[in-house]
Protein backbone atom coordinates (compact mmCIF):
# COMPACT_ATOMS: atom_id res chain seq x y z
CA UNK A 1 0.00 0.00 0.00
CA UNK A 2 2.38 2.55 0.90
CA UNK A 3 4.73 1.03 -2.03
CA UNK A 4 1.76 2.56 -4.30
CA UNK A 5 1.70 5.77 -2.60
CA UNK A 6 5.39 6.59 -3.55
CA UNK A 7 4.75 5.20 -6.57
CA UNK A 8 1.83 7.74 -7.47
CA UNK A 9 4.06 10.39 -5.86
CA UNK A 10 7.30 9.36 -7.96
CA UNK A 11 4.66 10.25 -11.05
CA UNK A 12 3.38 13.36 -10.06
CA UNK A 13 6.87 14.29 -9.13
CA UNK A 14 7.96 13.56 -13.11
CA UNK A 15 4.78 15.10 -14.39
CA UNK A 16 5.92 18.14 -12.27
CA UNK A 17 9.72 18.18 -13.77
CA UNK A 18 8.38 17.53 -17.52
CA UNK A 19 5.72 20.36 -16.88
CA UNK A 20 8.96 22.91 -15.67
CA UNK A 21 10.83 21.92 -18.69
CA UNK A 22 8.45 22.54 -20.71
CA UNK A 23 7.49 26.37 -18.68
CA UNK A 24 11.17 26.93 -19.43
CA UNK A 25 11.04 26.32 -23.28
CA UNK A 26 8.52 28.40 -23.55
CA UNK A 27 9.82 30.88 -21.04
CA UNK A 28 13.02 30.86 -23.59
CA UNK A 29 10.78 30.94 -27.24
CA UNK A 30 8.85 34.00 -25.75
CA UNK A 31 12.19 36.15 -24.87
CA UNK A 32 13.30 35.23 -28.51
CA UNK A 33 10.49 36.34 -29.76
CA UNK A 34 10.29 39.76 -28.06
CA UNK A 35 13.80 40.15 -29.00
CA UNK A 36 14.86 40.53 -24.58
CA UNK A 37 18.35 39.38 -23.39
CA UNK A 38 18.18 35.92 -21.62
CA UNK A 39 19.29 36.51 -17.98
CA UNK A 40 17.84 34.04 -15.93
CA UNK A 41 14.37 31.76 -15.67
CA UNK A 42 11.35 32.78 -14.07
CA UNK A 43 11.91 31.77 -10.55
CA UNK A 44 8.73 29.58 -9.87
CA UNK A 45 9.64 27.79 -12.76
CA UNK A 46 13.27 27.51 -10.71
CA UNK A 47 11.33 26.46 -7.75
CA UNK A 48 8.85 24.07 -9.21
CA UNK A 49 12.31 22.31 -10.83
CA UNK A 50 14.12 22.02 -7.78
CA UNK A 51 10.99 20.52 -5.35
CA UNK A 52 10.16 18.03 -8.03
CA UNK A 53 13.27 16.82 -8.82
CA UNK A 54 13.82 16.48 -4.31
CA UNK A 55 10.27 14.70 -4.69
CA UNK A 56 11.42 12.28 -7.01
CA UNK A 57 14.95 11.51 -5.21
CA UNK A 58 12.56 11.03 -1.90
CA UNK A 59 10.28 8.30 -4.27
CA UNK A 60 13.02 6.39 -5.20
CA UNK A 61 14.69 6.18 -2.04
CA UNK A 62 11.63 4.38 -1.00
CA UNK A 63 11.24 2.53 -3.88
CA UNK A 64 14.34 1.20 -4.82
CA UNK A 65 14.44 -1.48 -2.34
CA UNK A 66 16.27 -2.52 0.70
CA UNK A 67 20.04 -0.71 1.44
CA UNK A 68 22.85 -3.14 1.80
CA UNK A 69 24.09 -2.88 5.24
CA UNK A 70 27.29 -0.69 5.79
CA UNK A 71 29.06 -2.67 8.28
CA UNK A 72 31.31 -4.68 6.06
CA UNK A 73 30.56 -8.22 8.10
CA UNK A 74 26.91 -7.26 7.95
CA UNK A 75 26.55 -9.73 4.71
CA UNK A 76 29.04 -12.53 6.46
CA UNK A 77 26.70 -12.60 10.31
CA UNK A 78 24.49 -15.42 8.66
CA UNK A 79 27.30 -18.10 7.41
CA UNK A 80 28.77 -20.86 9.63
CA UNK A 81 32.26 -22.61 9.57
CA UNK A 82 30.41 -25.43 7.89
CA UNK A 83 29.65 -23.63 4.29
CA UNK A 84 32.90 -21.63 4.82
CA UNK A 85 34.78 -24.24 5.07
CA UNK A 86 33.75 -26.00 2.22
CA UNK A 87 36.37 -25.67 -0.88
CA UNK A 88 34.85 -27.39 -4.28
CA UNK A 89 38.41 -27.37 -5.82
CA UNK A 90 39.81 -29.58 -2.73
CA UNK A 91 36.56 -31.96 -2.93
CA UNK A 92 38.17 -35.43 -2.40
CA UNK A 93 35.43 -38.13 -3.63
CA UNK A 94 36.96 -41.11 -1.50
CA UNK A 95 34.44 -41.08 1.35
CA UNK A 96 31.16 -43.45 2.62
CA UNK A 97 29.67 -41.02 0.25
CA UNK A 98 30.67 -43.46 -3.06
CA UNK A 99 30.48 -47.03 -0.65
CA UNK A 100 27.33 -46.44 0.34
CA UNK A 101 25.84 -45.94 -2.74
CA UNK A 102 23.25 -47.88 -4.63
CA UNK A 103 24.89 -47.49 -7.56
CA UNK A 104 28.28 -48.50 -7.11
CA UNK A 105 29.55 -50.08 -10.15
CA UNK A 106 32.61 -48.42 -11.50
CA UNK A 107 32.53 -47.49 -14.80
CA UNK A 108 34.33 -50.66 -16.51
CA UNK A 109 31.80 -52.43 -14.53
CA UNK A 110 28.95 -50.62 -15.85
CA UNK A 111 29.78 -51.19 -19.55
CA UNK B 1 8.21 -24.76 -16.42
CA UNK B 2 7.58 -23.10 -12.99
CA UNK B 3 9.43 -25.51 -11.27
CA UNK B 4 11.80 -25.83 -13.19
CA UNK B 5 12.93 -22.31 -12.38
CA UNK B 6 12.72 -22.81 -8.73
CA UNK B 7 14.63 -25.63 -9.13
CA UNK B 8 17.58 -23.36 -11.35
CA UNK B 9 16.76 -21.06 -8.50
CA UNK B 10 18.02 -23.30 -6.01
CA UNK B 11 20.94 -24.95 -7.69
CA UNK B 12 22.42 -21.40 -8.05
CA UNK B 13 21.69 -20.48 -4.23
CA UNK B 14 23.75 -23.77 -3.69
CA UNK B 15 26.32 -22.70 -5.69
CA UNK B 16 27.00 -19.52 -4.37
CA UNK B 17 26.33 -20.49 -0.71
CA UNK B 18 29.09 -22.70 -1.19
CA UNK B 19 27.08 -25.82 0.21
CA UNK B 20 27.61 -29.65 -0.24
CA UNK B 21 24.37 -30.95 -0.67
CA UNK B 22 25.32 -33.15 -3.32
CA UNK B 23 22.31 -35.26 -3.30
CA UNK B 24 20.19 -32.94 -3.58
CA UNK B 25 21.58 -31.96 -6.31
CA UNK B 26 21.45 -34.84 -8.21
CA UNK B 27 17.98 -35.43 -6.87
CA UNK B 28 16.99 -31.87 -8.95
CA UNK B 29 19.22 -33.38 -12.47
CA UNK B 30 16.99 -37.03 -11.79
CA UNK B 31 13.73 -35.34 -11.25
CA UNK B 32 13.50 -32.14 -13.18
CA UNK B 33 16.94 -31.14 -14.94
CA UNK B 34 17.74 -33.86 -17.32
CA UNK B 35 14.15 -34.20 -19.24
CA UNK B 36 14.95 -30.09 -20.05
CA UNK B 37 18.40 -30.07 -21.17
CA UNK B 38 17.22 -27.79 -23.97
CA UNK B 39 15.37 -24.87 -21.84
CA UNK B 40 18.13 -24.36 -19.37
CA UNK B 41 19.53 -20.87 -21.16
CA UNK B 42 22.94 -19.40 -20.76
CA UNK B 43 23.18 -20.93 -17.16
CA UNK B 44 23.06 -24.67 -18.53
CA UNK B 45 27.29 -25.07 -18.89
CA UNK B 46 27.33 -24.07 -14.92
CA UNK B 47 24.72 -25.99 -14.44
CA UNK B 48 26.16 -29.01 -16.24
CA UNK B 49 29.45 -28.28 -14.38
CA UNK B 50 27.84 -27.98 -10.75
CA UNK B 51 26.03 -31.46 -11.42
CA UNK B 52 28.82 -33.33 -12.56
CA UNK B 53 30.72 -32.62 -9.69
CA UNK B 54 27.83 -33.70 -7.00
CA UNK B 55 26.89 -36.79 -9.14
CA UNK B 56 30.91 -37.94 -8.63
CA UNK B 57 30.27 -36.89 -5.21
CA UNK B 58 27.31 -39.29 -5.16
CA UNK B 59 29.02 -41.98 -6.91
CA UNK B 60 26.72 -42.30 -10.00
CA UNK B 61 29.41 -42.02 -12.36
CA UNK B 62 27.23 -42.31 -15.25
CA UNK B 63 25.73 -39.18 -14.54
CA UNK B 64 28.25 -37.29 -14.20
CA UNK B 65 29.92 -38.95 -18.18
CA UNK B 66 26.97 -37.62 -19.45
CA UNK B 67 27.47 -34.16 -18.33
CA UNK B 68 31.38 -34.21 -19.68
CA UNK B 69 30.32 -35.34 -22.54
CA UNK B 70 27.70 -32.63 -23.03
CA UNK B 71 30.54 -30.47 -21.87
CA UNK B 72 33.53 -31.80 -24.28
CA UNK B 73 30.20 -31.35 -27.56
CA UNK B 74 29.95 -27.32 -26.26
CA UNK B 75 34.02 -26.87 -25.47
CA UNK B 76 36.51 -29.66 -27.22
CA UNK B 77 39.48 -28.47 -26.14
CA UNK B 78 38.45 -27.12 -22.73
CA UNK B 79 40.83 -27.71 -19.85
CA UNK B 80 38.23 -26.92 -17.96
CA UNK B 81 36.49 -29.80 -18.94
CA UNK B 82 39.62 -31.82 -19.07
CA UNK B 83 39.98 -31.74 -15.63
CA UNK B 84 36.36 -32.66 -14.87
CA UNK B 85 37.64 -36.20 -16.74
CA UNK B 86 40.34 -36.55 -14.34
CA UNK B 87 37.77 -35.87 -11.79
CA UNK B 88 35.65 -39.00 -12.73
CA UNK B 89 38.65 -40.88 -13.02
CA UNK B 90 39.29 -39.95 -9.67
CA UNK B 91 35.74 -40.94 -8.15
CA UNK B 92 36.51 -44.21 -9.68
CA UNK B 93 39.60 -44.66 -8.04
CA UNK B 94 41.95 -44.52 -11.27
CA UNK B 95 44.12 -42.03 -10.03
CA UNK B 96 46.88 -42.97 -12.48
CA UNK B 97 44.65 -41.53 -15.36
CA UNK B 98 43.68 -38.75 -13.73
CA UNK B 99 47.19 -37.83 -12.51
CA UNK B 100 47.73 -38.55 -16.39
CA UNK B 101 45.56 -35.98 -17.50
CA UNK B 102 46.57 -33.26 -14.90
CA UNK B 103 50.05 -33.57 -15.63
CA UNK B 104 49.37 -33.55 -19.63
CA UNK B 105 47.30 -29.45 -18.21
CA UNK B 106 49.94 -28.57 -16.39
CA UNK B 107 52.85 -29.18 -18.59
CA UNK B 108 50.14 -26.90 -21.56
CA UNK B 109 49.82 -24.56 -19.00
CA UNK B 110 52.11 -23.79 -16.07
CA UNK B 111 49.85 -21.20 -14.40
CA UNK B 112 47.01 -23.75 -14.41
CA UNK B 113 46.14 -23.53 -10.61
CA UNK B 114 43.06 -25.92 -10.74
CA UNK B 115 44.70 -28.69 -12.17
CA UNK B 116 47.42 -28.25 -9.53
CA UNK B 117 44.69 -27.72 -6.59
CA UNK B 118 43.22 -31.45 -8.03
CA UNK B 119 46.34 -32.78 -7.64
CA UNK B 120 46.75 -31.95 -4.12
CA UNK B 121 43.23 -33.55 -3.26
CA UNK B 122 44.31 -36.73 -5.34
CA UNK B 123 47.41 -36.87 -2.56
CA UNK B 124 44.93 -36.67 0.04
CA UNK B 125 42.00 -39.27 -1.05
CA UNK B 126 45.06 -41.25 -1.61
CA UNK B 127 46.33 -40.81 1.96
CA UNK B 128 49.51 -39.53 1.10
CA UNK B 129 48.96 -36.11 3.82
CA UNK B 130 52.84 -35.38 3.94
CA UNK B 131 52.68 -35.05 -0.34
CA UNK B 132 49.84 -33.20 -0.02
CA UNK B 133 51.20 -31.00 2.14
CA UNK B 134 54.00 -30.44 0.22
CA UNK B 135 52.15 -30.02 -2.99
CA UNK B 136 50.24 -27.54 -1.73
CA UNK B 137 53.22 -25.25 -0.17
CA UNK B 138 55.27 -25.47 -3.15
CA UNK B 139 51.93 -24.11 -5.13
CA UNK B 140 51.94 -21.22 -1.92
CA UNK B 141 54.96 -20.24 -2.93
CA UNK B 142 53.56 -19.07 -6.54
CA UNK B 143 50.51 -18.14 -5.79
CA UNK B 144 50.32 -16.82 -2.27
CA UNK B 145 47.75 -14.86 -2.54
CA UNK B 146 45.52 -17.84 -3.12
CA UNK B 147 43.08 -17.49 0.09
CA UNK B 148 41.06 -21.50 0.11
CA UNK B 149 44.55 -22.79 -0.52
CA UNK B 150 45.85 -21.16 2.69
CA UNK B 151 42.71 -22.96 3.95
CA UNK B 152 42.67 -25.97 2.59
CA UNK B 153 46.50 -26.30 4.43
CA UNK B 154 45.45 -24.93 7.29
CA UNK B 155 42.94 -27.76 7.56
CA UNK B 156 45.29 -30.53 6.75
CA UNK B 157 47.99 -28.72 9.57
CA UNK B 158 45.12 -29.73 11.77
CA UNK B 159 45.19 -33.04 10.25
CA UNK B 160 48.74 -33.35 11.39
CA UNK B 161 48.48 -31.91 14.63
CA UNK B 162 50.83 -29.33 13.14
CA UNK B 163 48.98 -26.32 15.03
CA UNK B 164 51.72 -23.72 14.80
CA UNK B 165 51.43 -24.12 11.39
CA UNK B 166 47.72 -24.17 11.07
CA UNK B 167 47.70 -20.96 13.01
CA UNK B 168 50.19 -18.96 10.46
CA UNK B 169 47.70 -20.29 8.14
CA UNK B 170 44.70 -18.95 9.37
CA UNK B 171 46.63 -15.46 10.08
CA UNK B 172 47.27 -15.81 6.72
CA UNK B 173 44.21 -15.88 5.83
CA UNK B 174 42.77 -13.00 8.58
CA UNK B 175 45.39 -10.59 6.61
CA UNK B 176 43.60 -11.52 3.77
CA UNK B 177 39.94 -11.18 4.95
CA UNK B 178 40.22 -9.19 8.29
CA UNK B 179 36.30 -9.00 8.35
CA UNK B 180 35.38 -12.56 8.74
CA UNK B 181 34.31 -13.27 11.92
CA UNK B 182 34.42 -17.51 11.51
CA UNK B 183 38.64 -16.73 10.67
CA UNK B 184 38.89 -15.19 14.32
CA UNK B 185 36.80 -17.88 15.52
CA UNK B 186 39.17 -20.62 13.92
CA UNK B 187 42.25 -18.95 15.03
CA UNK B 188 41.24 -18.97 18.54
CA UNK B 189 40.16 -22.39 18.02
CA UNK B 190 43.76 -23.80 17.06
CA UNK B 191 45.46 -21.54 19.97
CA UNK B 192 42.78 -22.99 22.47
CA UNK B 193 43.66 -26.42 21.13
CA UNK B 194 47.33 -25.49 21.22
CA UNK B 195 47.19 -25.37 25.31
CA UNK B 196 49.19 -23.53 27.45
CA UNK B 197 48.18 -19.97 29.20
CA UNK B 198 49.75 -17.71 26.71
CA UNK B 199 47.90 -19.74 23.81
CA UNK B 200 44.83 -19.64 26.13
CA UNK B 201 45.09 -15.71 26.59
CA UNK B 202 45.63 -15.25 22.98
CA UNK B 203 42.82 -17.70 21.93
CA UNK B 204 40.45 -15.15 24.76
CA UNK B 205 41.42 -12.29 22.59
CA UNK B 206 40.23 -13.39 19.50
CA UNK B 207 36.88 -14.97 20.78
CA UNK B 208 36.51 -11.45 22.05
CA UNK B 209 37.46 -10.08 18.08
CA UNK B 210 35.21 -12.97 16.66
CA UNK B 211 31.90 -11.89 18.71
CA UNK B 212 32.48 -8.10 18.48
CA UNK B 213 32.30 -8.77 14.70
CA UNK B 214 29.41 -11.02 14.85
CA UNK B 215 27.13 -10.87 18.14
CA UNK B 216 25.20 -14.20 16.97
CA UNK B 217 28.71 -16.36 17.14
CA UNK B 218 27.55 -18.56 19.84
CA UNK B 219 31.26 -20.93 19.29
CA UNK B 220 32.81 -17.30 20.04
CA UNK B 221 30.86 -17.15 23.08
CA UNK B 222 31.39 -20.30 24.68
CA UNK B 223 34.95 -20.32 23.66
CA UNK B 224 35.19 -16.84 25.88
CA UNK B 225 33.78 -18.87 28.75
CA UNK B 226 36.34 -21.99 28.41
CA UNK B 227 39.17 -19.65 27.70
CA UNK B 228 38.54 -17.77 30.50
CA UNK B 229 37.76 -20.41 32.73
CA UNK B 230 40.53 -22.06 32.22
CA UNK B 231 42.89 -19.08 32.89
CA UNK B 232 41.33 -17.99 36.32
CA UNK B 233 41.89 -21.79 37.16
CA UNK B 234 45.25 -22.32 36.06
CA UNK B 235 46.99 -18.72 36.67
CA UNK B 236 48.69 -19.81 40.31
CA UNK B 237 49.06 -15.81 41.13
CA UNK B 238 45.94 -14.05 39.28
CA UNK B 239 45.21 -10.89 41.29
CA UNK B 240 42.02 -10.14 43.21
CA UNK B 241 40.86 -7.79 40.62
CA UNK B 242 41.90 -9.62 38.11
CA UNK B 243 39.88 -12.91 38.91
CA UNK B 244 36.71 -10.78 39.91
CA UNK B 245 36.69 -9.39 36.40
CA UNK B 246 36.97 -12.87 34.82
CA UNK B 247 34.69 -14.38 36.92
CA UNK B 248 32.42 -11.80 36.01
CA UNK B 249 32.85 -12.43 32.20
CA UNK B 250 32.09 -16.00 32.88
CA UNK B 251 28.73 -15.42 34.21
CA UNK B 252 27.57 -12.98 31.73
CA UNK B 253 28.70 -15.43 29.38
CA UNK B 254 26.89 -18.38 30.93
CA UNK B 255 23.90 -15.73 31.18
CA UNK B 256 24.00 -14.28 27.61
CA UNK B 257 23.91 -18.25 26.55
CA UNK B 258 21.04 -18.80 28.70
CA UNK B 259 19.05 -16.54 27.06
CA UNK B 260 19.98 -17.04 23.49
CA UNK B 261 18.84 -20.86 23.81
CA UNK B 262 16.15 -19.73 25.50
CA UNK B 263 14.83 -17.61 22.78
CA UNK B 264 15.44 -20.31 20.49
CA UNK B 265 13.92 -23.05 22.19
CA UNK B 266 10.04 -23.34 21.45
CA UNK B 267 9.27 -26.57 23.27
CA UNK B 268 10.62 -26.55 27.21
CA UNK B 269 14.22 -26.48 27.37
CA UNK B 270 14.25 -27.84 30.92
CA UNK B 271 12.70 -30.84 30.02
CA UNK B 272 15.50 -31.47 27.49
CA UNK B 273 18.30 -30.54 29.89
CA UNK B 274 16.56 -33.39 32.33
CA UNK B 275 16.43 -35.65 29.78
CA UNK B 276 19.75 -35.33 29.33
CA UNK B 277 21.09 -35.94 32.87
CA UNK B 278 19.59 -39.58 33.27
Amino acid sequence: MAKFVYKVVLTIAFLSLLHSAISAAQHRSYIRLNELEFTHLPLDVFIQTLLSLFTIMYAVLHLAGDFKEIKASAELENKSWETFRNIPSFYVFSHRGGKCSPSKASLEESE
Amino acid sequence: MANLKRKLERLRSIRENNERASREVVEIWESVISKNLENLGKEKYVVLEQICIAALDCFKLGIAEQCIRELYDEFPNSTRVRILESMLYEADENYKSALQILNDIIKQDVNNSSARKRKVAIYKSLGKNAEAIKELTDYLKIFAADVECWQELSEMYINEHDYNKAAFCVEELILHNPHNHLLYQRYADVKYTQGGLENIELARTYYYQAFLLNPRNMRALYGIYLASTAIVNNTKNLSLKKKETTNKIIDWCLKEIKDKYTKKSTSDLEEKLAALEI
